[in-house]
This record gives structure tokens, C-alpha cells and sequence, in this order.
């Protein structure tokens, strides 16, 4: 079993696998970091990625286009995460249960969409994002098939984890929005518009949530399932806290996450004789085992989940 | 106050879209009264709404009078059986296999009233048990498989690793083997009926191993299983409805459950006295499950595969059901 783990082939279409299971986790991970670090938990982000997942599909059945049933995927993104802002920043709601909320509302209402649209019809699919191989970097040993032979939404991903770290490393604004996570009555007195700034994180949560969803449907399956996205939304939140709140140890978390997952169903094809529900627990374990790892110095933003209220003290 | 009216409408929009527990009734006392309780929505397109329609058919035949409880939990089941029990419905129908037991249970105590359930394995004086053989059709698409397969691979994927999918994959690879006992047969369980790109990396797990037909068992989340078997271009068979329409030029056939044909069977037992408190199984010979060939099956294929069709129907072959997980 070890000489069919250990060899080139297998190693890289793993790595691919593993990438590919991650994509959808570390956009959704990047939606919530810009969330977090301006204050709000949006434990909704499970229904951020299902509506984008299903009105990216939507969109592109109706349309025949994949760049519309993107459009569309982000619009629906937005919505919900604007619902969220609308209870947590309008009206300082509980942010928790505003967020377990939108994920049960969105579970059932896409449902019900799906229904309407597919009722009396066959199976619904549309075509899929092909793979853009980035001549020199995809010829890389290992990696260059895993990371550099993708589609254009993985491209997108790199390039906006390198500009969300310099927004926050090295730019005044990107200091600001930080700011109103750790302590939003300091900011808003160094003339920092919070709520503002919260509304345009919640934009930007909505986005990057909505692709996350619209990845799974228009780059890898080209069909829309009931609850498809089945808890990565929730797992997007935990690459967040096991990746200190940076976009880059995000990325980390989010790789080992889908690595986990990529190796456990392999394993089974391989034939290893360990329960699937044993080897499904293995992403989980080593989720925990990573977090247990990164215990020390505490990155959570301050005023994480505190609703800021203007002029209160 | 704006903000608060703000506030309470969300909240009110957000319970009214939450799954709600309806009953409808109709009132009228001459016919057998007939209560169906489900797991799900009546209208969800698949497991519930194919027993809605089945059992409303076969209502109509024999002259019955329906009832049904939609998006019960399965807390809830007993607690809706003794309901409909106590309000004088003669034949309570509970589908799926979680409703077995709570069938046992309350039958106890209304000993007029007759329990059917589907998929269970509970039967007592008042309580009967109907099983599709989904082995059956899972034997033979694992001939078919094995018929089809140039690289000597084939792969079978599920969801949970529940009595009645397990059955349904350890047939495939009995199928598979009876026609080549070298052939290697992979298996994956997703451990979710919705996480549908893990079925599609599981299938592109075995398709990267050399696998070139891939049999799943997996619900919903089997399509993406499908979608790896278009975009590799080997081939797939379908499950549960005709999936021809996912991968016309990929599949090789889908296996059918009829529900309705279930339904009927048991009603029609019912309504003439021939009922017992039995586990029964339900083959291809009742028509309640079935293999539908797909036109890119060679003719050679066809024709082995409806031989064997035949031979189960007629007894001569006997599939063997098996519950117990291989690994």
C-alpha cells in the first residue's frame, strides 16, 4: 500500500485533489477574514456559499453563460451576507444566531428554488470552467499540476490573498478595518466611519462567499445538489481561526484541510481497511490537532461579534 | 420601534420558511382510511414524493382514503403513528426504514390497526416490512460493469454505510466477480447523501487508479460521480431514476426502484384479506425494481444482461444479500 502512496503520480493528482477540495474553503475563508478583522462573525458564510452556489447554477442554465452564472452566484452571495449586516450591523443583533439562522433560511430556500426550476425536467447541468495550464510554473514537479494547471477562479484566489495581505500589512485603510475589529470606539474617534467600513467587509464577505459557492457548481460538478455545500462554510471558519486571522495561514489551514480530505478518500479507493467513517473523521482530527498546535498568542480580533453601537460605552 | 419592527418581521420571515409539520386530512368514514408518514416533503422530487404518488395510486385503485404527515422527525414518528392509531385509520403506512421500529412499538397497543413499512426489517402480528431487493439490480450491474471494463477495474460508490446501500455495492462486486474473479473492484462511502465533489474526487480517485465504469449508489451527491465520469469519458451507471440525461454518452444504465409498485403490492394485500405480519422482498420478478439499459450498451451486453434478468426473475439465479461492510 505504501509503494502506491509513495510514487510521483500518485502524489501529484493527490496534491491536485487536495486543491482542488480546498478552493471553495479558502474563498470562503477570505470572505470571512475581511468579516472578522472589521468585527462581525458571519457564521452564515454556509449560506453565503449556498446561495452562491445556487444562483451561480441558476444563472447559468437560464443564460447558457458561465460569466452571468458567476454574476449571479456573487449577487446571491451578497444578499445573504447583507442580511447579516442589515441584523448585526443596523441592528446589533446577536451575530450567532443571525448567522445559524441565515444558513437554515438559505438551506430551505434554496431548496425550494431548485424545486420550482427543476420540476418536470430532466437533470439540469451546465458546462464547467476549463483548466488554464500557466505555461512554465504548470511544468513544475508536483506542484506546477496541482497549482498552476487550474482555472481562472484559482488564479483570481492568488492574486486576492497577495492583495488582501499587502491591504492589511502595508495600507493605511487596511489598517483602519482592522482597527474597527479590535476596538471600534478608539477608531471611530480617530474619525474612522465604522458602520460604513462594517457594510463594505459584509460587501466583501458577500463576494468572496458567493464564488466560493459558484466555484463548487461552475469549475468543478456543473450541477446544483440539495445542500451541496455540506458544512465547508463552517470549515471556512476554522481555516480562518487555525490561520490567525492572515490570508496566508488561512491558505495553509484550507490546503491541509482539503489535503485531509483528498488523502482519506483515497485511501479508501486504495482499499485500506480502516472504516470510511473512521477515515472520514481524519480532515476533523487533524483540523483540531493543527488548532491544538497553534495554541499561544491569541489572533482574534477584539471586538469580534460585539455589535458596535454609536456613541454607547 | 422601526428598528424593532425591523426585527420582528425578519424573525417572522424566518420562521415562516422553516420546514412546517402538516397533516391533511379528509373527512369521511365509509373506506379503509390510510395514513402515510414521511421523512421528508411529499413534492421533494425522489424518495418522498415517488411514495406519495405510489401510494395515492394505488388509494385510488382500491378505493381507500389517504391521509399523510409530511417532515417527520424521527422523535416524532411514534408520537404520529399513536395519533393516526387512535383517530381510526386502519392501515398506517411508515416510509423508510426509521419507521420500523416506532411501527413496533406503538403496534402493540392498537392491535386492530395494520403497520406497513418500507425498507424496514420489522414485522409482527400487525406490522408488515416491505424491502426493494436492490441487490438485484446491483448484481446485475456488476456483470454489466464487468462486461463493459477494458482495464480490468471497476468502481462502486455510496453514500452511508446503511444496511440498504451496503447491500447494493457488495452485490455490484459479486456481479462483477462472477463474470471475471480477477476483476478489481474499488469502493468509497462519502459518509454524506449531499457532499457531492467528494463523490466527484472519489470517483476521480479511482479514475486516476484506471477504473473505466463507475457504479453509484450515492443519492444526490452520486451525480458528482457522474460529472467525473463525463469529463474522464468512462463509463457510469445511474441510480434511482433514469440518469440517462446526466451523461448521455456515459452511461450504461440506471437501476429502478418502484415505489409505487411497492405500494400497491402491500395495499392490495390489504384490501384483500392477504395480508401477514411479514418481512417481504420485493425483486425484479414484481417489477419492484428493475435495470433500465442504456443504448450504449452493445447488443451482446444487452442480451447477457436481460438473460440474467430473466434467470433472477424465474429463481434461477438467486442474488445473495449482503449486509455486512467489506473493506
Amino acid at each position: 500500500m505504501m509503494q502506491q502512496i509513495l510514487t510521483l503520480s500518485f502524489m501529484t493528482a493527490f496534491l491536485s485533489a487536495a486543491v482542488r477540495l480546498a478552493m471553495p474553503l479558502m474563498y470562503g475563508g477570505l470572505g470571512e477574514i475581511y468579516a472578522e478583522k472589521s468585527g462581525i462573525l458571519n457564521i452564515g458564510m454556509e449560506g453565503v456559499m449556498l446561495c452562491g452556489a445556487f444562483f451561480s447554477f441558476a444563472g447559468a442554465w437560464y443564460s447558457g453563460s458561465l460569466a452571468v452564472g458567476l454574476v449571479c452566484g456573487i449577487a446571491g452571495g451578497i444578499a445573504v451576507a447583507l442580511i447579516h449586516g442589515l441584523l448585526s450591523i443596523y441592528l446589533a443583533k446577536d451575530q450567532s444566531v443571525s448567522g445559524l439562522a441565515l444558513n437554515m433560511l438559505t438551506l430551505g430556500l434554496t431548496s425550494f428554488l431548485f424545486k420550482l426550476m427543476s420540476a418536470g425536467q430532466g437533470y439540469q447541468q451546465i458546462q464547467t470552467l476549463p483548466s488554464v495550464a500557466l505555461p512554465g510554473l504548470s511544468a513544475l514537479p508536483l506542484i506546477g499540476e496541482a497549482f498552476f494547471n487550474k482555472d481562472i477562479l484559482t488564479y483570481l484566489l492568488y492574486v486576492l490573498l497577495i492583495l488582501t495581505h499587502i491591504f492589511y500589512k502595508k495600507t493605511n485603510l487596511g489598517l483602519s478595518f482592522a482597527a474597527i475589529g479590535e476596538n471600534p470606539e478608539a477608531a471611530a474617534s480617530a474619525g474612522v466611519p465604522v458602520h460604513r467600513f462594517q457594510w463594505i467587509a459584509m460587501l466583501l464577505n458577500g463576494i468572496l462567499g458567493g464564488i466560493a459557492g459558484a466555484y463548487l457548481v461552475l469549475v468543478q460538478l456543473g450541477v446544483f445538489t440539495e445542500d451541496m455545500v455540506s458544512g465547508r462554510g463552517y470549515i471556512a471558519l476554522a481555516t480562518v481561526i487555525f490561520g490567525r486571522y492572515t490570508p496566508f495561514g488561512m491558505f495553509g489551514a484550507a490546503l491541509v484541510f482539503g489535503a485531509a480530505n483528498a488523502l482519506q478518500i483515497r485511501l479508501q479507493t486504495i482499499g485500506v481497511s480502516i472504516s470510511p467513517y473512521l477515515l472520514g473523521l481524519l480532515p476533523y482530527l487533524i483540523t483540531i490537532f493543527a488548532m491544538l498546535g497553534a495554541v499561544g498568542k491569541n489572533a482574534k480580533p477584539e471586538s469580534l461579534s460585539k455589535p458596535y453601537i454609536k456613541g454607547s460605552r | 420601534m422601526k428598528k424593532r419592527w425591523m426585527s420582528v418581521m425578519m424573525t417572522a420571515a424566518m420562521i415562516l420558511s422553516a420546514a412546517a409539520f402538516s397533516t391533511v386530512a379528509q373527512a369521511d368514514d365509509e373506506p379503509l382510511k390510510v395514513a402515510l408518514c414521511l421523512s421528508g416533503a411529499a413534492n421533494d422530487q425522489g424518495w418522498n414524493q415517488t411514495a406519495y404518488e405510489g401510494c395515492a395510486a394505488a388509494c385510488e385503485k382500491y378505493g381507500l382514503e389517504l391521509s399523510y404527515s409530511e417532515n417527520l422527525e424521527a422523535a416524532d414518528i411514534a408520537s404520529a403513528f399513536a395519533d393516526y392509531a387512535s383517530s381510526d385509520y386502519d392501515v398506517i403506512i411508515g416510509h423508510g426504514y426509521e419507521f420500523g421500529d416506532p411501527a413496533l412499538e406503538v403496534a402493540e397497543q392498537y392491535p386492530d390497526v395494520i403497520f406497513i413499512c418500507t425498507e424496514a426489517d420489522a414485522a409482527a402480528d400487525n406490522v408488515a416490512s416491505y424491502v426493494m431487493a436492490c441487490e438485484q439490480t446491483g448484481y446485475v450491474e456488476g456483470v454489466i460493469a464487468a462486461m463493459m471494463t477494458e482495464s480490468g477495474k471497476v468502481g462502486g460508490i455510496g453514500p452511508i454505510q446503511g444496511d440498504s446501500l451496503v447491500k447494493i455495492i457488495n452485490a455490484f462486486e459479486d456481479g462483477a466477480k462472477s463474470v471475471d474473479p480477477d476483476i478489481e473492484v474499488k469502493t468509497a462511502w462519502t459518509n454524506s447523501f449531499v457532499d457531492t465533489q467528494l463523490a466527484q474526487e472519489a470517483a476521480r480517485a479511482m479514475i486516476d487508479d484506471g477504473v473505466d465504469v463507475i457504479k453509484h449508489c450515492a443519492n444526490a451527491c452520486g451525480n458528482g460521480a457522474m460529472a467525473a465520469a463525463v469529463e474522464a469519458g468512462i463509463w457510469c451507471e445511474g441510480d434511482s431514476y433514469d440518469q440517462s440525461s446526466l451523461a448521455p454518452d456515459n452511461i450504461l444504465d440506471s437501476a429502478l426502484y418502484n415505489l409505487d409498485v411497492v405500494l400497491d403490492i402491500a395495499l392490495g394485500k390489504v384490501v384483500d384479506g392477504s395480508f401477514e405480519g411479514e418481512v417481504v422482498n420485493l425483486g425484479m420478478d414484481s417489477g419492484a425494481v428493475e435495470v433500465l439499459m442504456s443504448d450504449n450498451l452493445p447488443d451482446d451486453v444487452k442480451e447477457a444482461a436481460q438473460e440474467l434478468i430473466d434467470q433472477i426473475i424465474s429463481g434461477e439465479v438467486e442474488v445473495v444479500r449482503d449486509y455486512t461492510i467489506r473493506s
